[in-house]
């Protein structure tokens, strides 16, 4: 509790300290930055451009944020499909994922002010059941042929398969996970990959919003407390003490 | 009275004080407070299963359209309607009338068509694994030469006629794996799950909205 009142504090401090003009810089994210370069290569090829956000629901604590994190890509790619005149086509596994989904789409025609163009059946809810939706997912790719496949979020098994089908049809593809045992597949068959915890800071990186990009400068001080304790861990198990642990697990 | 409920305050403070209800009781034992967070969980299990119908809705809805504009390969979408109903009303939870679980035609569809269906598209990964493989391991320059050794010493180590044909595949897969792949899978966790808390920081104070219809107001 220590920890996370601890790395809230700072995410709060750095929001702050951003708020009174002192920003903080973030590397570039080459993932990110290819998604509009992905989307105008769709446009140019008259090609659509797919976009989804992982197969787990926003509920799951442990993968719950990064479906999060796909909504917030999704909104940006959203907006930058409005904006070069792209077809969206969003494929959804999770049925309560699919209002919020088509919410996102609708909201970015309506401030474009061309909500006449939004179409609701290219958020396409496909199967709850897992290779359903993977089958449902790889079939519309083969199909429709797009030319970006934008993919940031929870997967498992079908990774694989959409990438490789994404590869297979021609489009550019820029993927995101924090699932490790996907990641291999994910950096292997797609062109741009998102590592890890760099889906949850795209969210906060394409708003281009100081006070929000600051917030990710907070997570940083999250990770000298993680390697403050695991350096201090390595020393006292080494000298055979066990303190450490027994103060984590009080 | 639309436009106020249109607010995108409204969605968040729902996300905030529902975030805070599942948070809080499990650093503070408060009883009302964790029957509360209960009812929460419950209510959550049943908005879920509302969305269910909404899935339904929306694939009926498709697939209609596609069959009235006899779009190409609309008799999938009969077949889909027709498995989708058939399913659905076998699978009824009322045993009294022979339907549910036990009912023979549901059995039969979901042993017979369904779990096959799912295990082909689960063994077909094999395939796409060779394919990613064959177009990855290329030496084109030094990090994609490390996962090319790499990935033919792994491929050694778990194929028992190469462990056979020298031991000393063994202690080498051993270390990949414990080693240089576990230190970079903890550092990946560790990163994630920090990213995890900063979100959930963005998300109670209200900074992240991009879940939110784009978060515009």
């Amino acid at each position: 509790m220590l920890s996370l009142l601890a790395i809230m504090g700072a995410v709060t401090y750095y929001i702050r300290r951003a708020r009174a003009g002192n920003v903080s810089e973030v590397r570039r994210l080459a993932g990110i930055d290819a998604i509009t370069e992905a989307i105008g290569r769709a446009v140019e090829m008259g090609r659509p451009v797919f976009c989804s956000h992982g197969i787990s629901d926003m509920r799951d604590a442990t993968y719950g944020p990064q479906t999060i994190a796909g909504l917030s890509v999704l909104s940006y790619v959203a907006t930058q499909c409005v904006d070069l005149g792209a077809r969206l086509i969003v494929p959804v596994r999770n049925t309560e994922v699919w209002p919020v989904a088509t919410d996102i789409v609708e909201t970015a025609y309506k401030i474009a002010g061309r909500s006449d163009e939004f179409n609701i059946d290219d958020i396409v809810y496909l199967s709850s059941d897992q290779f359903g939706y993977s089958s449902n997912y790889l079939g519309m790719m083969m199909r429709e042929k797009p030319g970006a496949n934008i993919m940031v979020g929870a997967y498992w098994a079908e990774s694989l398969q959409l990438a490789e089908t994404g590869n297979r049809v021609g489009a550019m593809q820029v993927s995101g996970t924090a699932n490790t045992h996907q990641l291999a597949f994910f950096v292997v068959a797609t062109d741009y990959c998102l590592i890890g915890e760099e889906i949850f800071a795209a969210g906060a990186y394409v708003t281009e919003d100081p006070v929000f990009i600051s917030s990710i400068a907070g997570q940083d001080f999250g990770r000298i407390i993680a390697v403050a304790l695991m350096i201090l861990g390595t020393i006292l198990f080494t000298f055979g003490s066990d303190a450490l642990i027994s103060l984590l697990e009080w | 009275m639309s436009e106020t409920l249109r607010r995108i305050e409204i969605p968040i403070a729902i996300t905030v004080l529902c975030t805070l209800l599942q948070i809080v009781p499990l650093y503070i034992e408060v009883e009302p407070l964790e029957a509360f967070s209960d009812t929460f969980r419950s209510w959550m299990i049943l908005v879920a299963t509302c969305a269910l119908f909404m899935g339904a809705a929306s694939l009926s809805l498709l697939h209609s359209k596609k069959i009235q504009r006899r779009t190409t390969g609309w008799q999938f979408s009969v077949l889909t309607l027709v498995s989708m109903v058939l399913i659905m009303v076998t699978g009824l939870p009322i045993p009294e009338i022979g339907l549910g679980v036990d009912n023979q035609v549901f059995d039969f569809l979901f042993t017979n068509i369904l779990t096959p269906l799912g295990a082909t598209m689960y063994s077909i990964i094999a395939f796409f694994i060779t394919s990613a493989a064959y177009r990855s391991f290329r030496a084109r320059n030094l990090e994609a030469t490390v996962v090319l050794v790499s990935g033919i010493l792994m491929i050694c180590y778990n194929a028992p006629l190469m462990t056979s044909l020298w031991q000393g595949f063994i202690p080498i897969g051993d270390w990949i794996f414990s080693v240089p792949n576990m230190a970079t899978m903890r550092a990946v966790i560790i990163g994630s799950a920090l990213g995890a808390i900063a979100l959930a920081m963005r998300v109670l104070l209200g900074i992240e909205r991009g879940y939110l219809r784009g978060g515009e107001e």
